[in-house]
């Protein structure tokens, strides 16, 4: 039983598709590759490992509503791939987006599908996350948390030779809980498609999100553009201006 | 200002040419876009990869009126009319808003006034289905008021389509 994770996302590192690929493959079973798609020069190894596959993960995030351009061009390599060989391994995927709702992914899954339907691969199903960016703020903040938990109890206890396990205790169950909200969409359909994975089996797209109402969302997602933008600098230069001349 | 942007062979320009006072050919020679977000925190509106595409947002920016022309592709934009869809997310700001009760981003150059797209080539039933929903989000994620699809099952067909 071989599973292919195949990251669709264009960034070397930090990217949500390939954290996203990260978290399922902890829960698949059997062997397990993981591949990433950037541009042309990886298609050819990408192919070959799907030779073998009996199923293929897309992990991928969403560009102008919509499969990532990059992406289509392998696509079409492995419709060909595919259909040249008589391959027919099952498909997953795994959609991420930049706006908190999910269901902004529905025209990136119909075409995976109907790339599907003209590969003649079975479609195996999957999820999408709504705000999916946000994850990549989870996965730094919650570790930092945890340690300042714990090094404010060290930090206490050296003092004053209390160490406030319980409130320690109390402080991580809380940040626990709140992580288990924000993430719990994922949690649930990720279970439930790794479930699919497993058996090879099928599962509906799932839609979700990260559970923040949208303006909260919303003006954290302001904040941290604002703050990136002064480091980046392009704050100072006409961050909001209009060009509508020769610029 | 009606900008025409179609991925057919260069023969096509000439025919095209009526249609919009700028006319830009896909032709796929250009990075796909690499997801840094520069066009929004470095350098608003340009990218950083030094190509034909790089002050593409400008171009789309002056436009009032877009005219797509692409290939079908499993219900989507061929991959080298996508490679510069990706490449114009500078049009639009970093900062959040509402549209049609979804969060979208604000628009640096302002409403538009027209989406029209041109899809050619041979087609699923699902496909075209696919085709609707996706050119609706296209429009108000750019912030068209108005949004027009046609279909052509071939590229010869499209002149017809077209008139
Ligand atoms: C060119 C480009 C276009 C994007 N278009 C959309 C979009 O239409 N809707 C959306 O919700 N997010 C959009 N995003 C945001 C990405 O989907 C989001 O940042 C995602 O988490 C990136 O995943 P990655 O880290 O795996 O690359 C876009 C990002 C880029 C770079």
């Amino acid at each position: 039983m071989k599973t292919i994770f195949v990251n669709c996302s264009p960034k070397k590192k930090m990217s949500v598709s390939g954290y996203l690929n990260t978290l399922a493959a902890l829960g698949i079973k059997g062997e397990k590759v993981k591949e990433q798609v950037r541009n042309k020069g990886d298609h050819e190894r990408v192919l070959s490992q799907i030779k073998e596959a009996e199923a293929v993960v897309f992990s991928m995030p969403l560009f102008v509503d919509s499969v990532p351009s990059h992406i289509m061009n392998f696509l079409a390599d492995m419709e060909a791939f595919c259909l040249e060989k008589g391959l027919a391994p099952k498909v997953y995927v795994i959609a991420n987006n930049g706006f908190i709702e999910g269901r902004q992914n529905k025209a990136l899954m119909q075409v995976m599908q109907n790339f599907c339907k003209r590969s003649h691969l079975p479609f195996g199903g999957g999820i999408a996350v709504g705000g999916g960016v946000m994850l990549n703020v989870t996965r730094i903040l919650f570790p930092i948390q945890c340690g300042l938990v714990v090094f404010s109890s060290l930090m206490n206890g050296l003092q004053t030779g209390n160490f406030m396990l319980r409130e320690a205790l109390l402080a991580f169950i809380e940040l626990a809980l709140v992580m288990t909200v924000l993430h719990c969409g994922v949690l649930f359909f990720g279970a439930r498609l790794i479930k699919a994975i497993n058996r090879r089996g099928e599962c509906s797209v799932g839609y979700t999100r990260m559970m923040l109402p949208s303006f909260l969302f919303a003006l954290v997602a302001d904040i941290f553009f604002i703050i990136i933008s002064i480091f980046g600098g392009g704050i100072f230069k006409g961050w909001l201006a209009r060009k509508t001349e020769e610029q | 200002m009606r900008l025409l942007i179609h991925d057919l062979p260069e023969k096509w320009d000439e025919i095209l040419r009526p249609k919009a006072e700028e006319v830009f050919r896909a032709d796929g020679n250009y990075a796909p876009c690499q997801g840094c977000f520069g066009c929004w925190t470095k350098h608003p509106a340009q990218c950083f990869m030094k190509d034909k595409l790089q002050t593409i947002c400008q171009k789309f920016g002056k436009a009032d009126e877009l005219i797509i022309v692409t290939e079908n592709h499993y219900g989507s934009y061929s991959a080298a009319i996508k490679n510069v869809m990706d490449r114009t997310i500078g049009l639009s700001t970093p900062f959040m808003t509402y549209r049609k009760g979804l969060t979208h981003h604000t628009l640096r150059y302002g409403k538009k006034k027209k989406l029209t797209v041109y899809v050619y080539g041979d087609m699923t039933e699902d496909e075209k289905n696919t085709f609707r929903l996706l050119a609706e989000c296209n429009a108000v994620n750019f912030g068209y008021r108005e949004m027009e699809l046609h279909f052509a099952a071939s590229a010869e067909e499209l002149e017809g389509v077209m008139a």
